[in-house]
């Protein structure tokens, strides 16, 4: 595993906005997934043309009960992100927006140079393969000697015939660089990041959540289960490794359920080599010592694989 | 009108109605009768249609001798009816091992030796409801493997498979129609078989 680029410090913010749970920082994101076994969901895409494809960026959402386990355990801790940009927002003084626009132009200004440096590095790179010429940038003094040499060389290229002119003799005055407008993803800085005080209660959570802690804290990755009709489909290691191995449904310990709900997903689950799971707190049992890391307050989960048997 | 007792019924019922009528069998007063049926049926459909054999009807937990939530059925399957995918790939490797091993002009195919296992069944109808409290009681009540019985001697020195680590039933569904599907429900978080 690569090293970890830019450490993150614990706890850190999840945003509470409009009832969802979102992580805008990509350190953040990529934390969580290293270390915490919390894929998300990137929902970025364009305002009304959403759609469902693998290439959709910043902001993650988060399911509640990824975001309860992470706020249990004290790797983060939820904030109201409205309030925090409000009162933030007002209470900034103008010295200080001043200073952020300027930090922002001079970001621009350096991401615009990086592309442009990039872009002559390519057209370089694709000059010198063809054999036209070596270092471009250098030789603006020693114009006419290039020149020859691209006249020489373009004999034998009927595409550069009709065009002799390459000659940078004719140089181009060098363009003012504009600065790119950046569009920061996290607004922490400017304003200082909340304070864990102002954090928000725990996350309500559907009753699958006893199961769904008991996966993550024996190290599965679950995802959302919409597409094999369960509450989560659970990866052995990062779903970008492996295949799932798992579709869980989350019960009550008392809750009914039908047996045909348990042939069906049973069926569906050897169908695409994955075994059905349904598992849920026992209230009656004693904390297991698997447990221990969740505080006494967790019931043990007592879980069932179920397979098709085959004959 | 009254039909003398000496007349043969219009319709002779059939091998397996008889058998769950048997009172004999029926006469247990641990469970309802209608459990007892349904585990008679299943252990006839076991029998006759997939071959099973040492079938046995169990009242009572081998391991708390508490009367189970209901007559369980344990028996030996033809062949072997489950194999952890770790083990699939020990027995791969042995079959591959001893193929490389067998001289060049002997047959060249790969033969992976898997026993077959003594197997829980859980009899249950498709009408019922279930929980994961009852589920939890019938595994709470059950043993890893099967208990050998006195009539199935000759087989006792059969070695404890190391793969068997956690607790498993055959779930056994029946419909109205008589229809039965098995399923195998493992107690615990275990990986699935790659068919």
């Amino acid at each position: 595993m690569a090293p970890d680029p830019t450490p993150v410090t614990e706890p850190f913010p999840i945003s509470h906005i409009a009832g969802r749970y979102l992580l805008f920082d990509i350190n953040a994101i990529s934390h969580a997934r290293r270390h915490h076994n919390i894929c998300g969901v990137l929902i970025g895409t364009l305002p009304n043309l959403s759609q469902q494809n693998v290439f959709l960026g910043i902001p993650l959402e988060l399911m509640p009960e990824e975001a309860r386990v992470l706020v249990e355990r004290g790797h983060a801790y939820i904030v109201d992100d409205v309030r925090a940009h409000r009162k933030g927002c007002l209470e900034m003084s103008r010295d200080e927006r001043l200073k952020y626009l300027r930090e922002m132009d001079r970001q621009g200004l350096e991401f615009a140079k990086g592309v442009r440096e990039k872009a002559e590095e390519r057209a370089e790179r694709a000059l010198r393969e063809k054999g036209l010429v070596g270092r471009r940038g250098k030789e603006e003094s020693e114009a006419p000697q290039e020149s020859a040499d691209a006249e020489g060389v373009s004999t034998s290229n009927s595409l550069l015939d009709s065009t002799p002119s390459t000659s940078p003799s004719v140089a181009v005055p060098e363009k003012k660089l504009e600065p790119h407008f950046i569009t920061p993803t996290t607004s922490y800085p400017p304003l200082s990041p909340p304070s864990t005080d102002a954090a928000l209660p725990l996350p309500s959570v559907p009753k699958s959540y006893p199961l769904f802690r008991y996966l993550n804290s024996r190290g599965y990755f679950a995802m959302p289960g919409l597409r094999f009709g369960c509450n989560y489909s659970v990866y052995p290691g990062d779903p970008l490794r492996f295949h799932s191995h798992f579709l869980a449904t989350g019960l009550d310990w008392d809750e009914e359920f039908e047996l045909l709900d348990i042939v069906g997903g049973g069926r569906l689950g050897t169908g695409v080599k994955k075994a059905y799971l349904i598992g849920g707190e026992d209230p009656e049992a004693t904390p297991a010592e698997e447990e221990e890391q969740d505080g006494a307050s967790a019931k043990p989960v007592r879980a069932f694989s179920i397979e098709w048997a085959g004959f | 009108m009254t039909r003398p007792g000496l007349l043969k019924p219009a319709v002779q019922p059939s091998p397996l109605q008889s058998l769950v009528a048997d009172s004999n069998l029926l006469s247990k007063q641990s469970h309802l009768p209608s459990l007892h049926s349904l585990a008679l049926q299943l252990q006839h459909n076991l029998q006759y249609q997939h071959s099973w054999t040492d079938l046995h009807v169990h009242t009572h937990s081998p391991v708390t001798n508490e009367p189970l939530p209901r007559p369980l059925l344990s028996g030996l399957p033809p062949q072997r009816l489950y194999i952890h995918p770790d083990e699939q790939i020990e027995l791969l490797k042995n079959a591959d091992r001893e193929r490389k091993a067998r001289k060049a002009g002997d047959k060249d195919t790969l033969e992976v030796k898997a026993e077959p296992e003594r197997e829980w069944v859980l009899p249950t109808r498709l009408s019922e409801k279930w929980t994961l409290h009852r589920l939890a009681d019938v595994f709470n009540g059950i043993s890893k493997i099967p208990p050998e019985h006195a009539s199935s001697g000759a087989e006792e020195e059969r070695a404890v498979n190391p793969w068997r680590t956690k607790k498993r039933v055959v779930l056994a569904t029946v419909d109205t129609d008589s229809t039965v599907v098995y399923y195998i429900v493992h107690d615990g978080v275990v990986k699935p078989r790659q068919n």
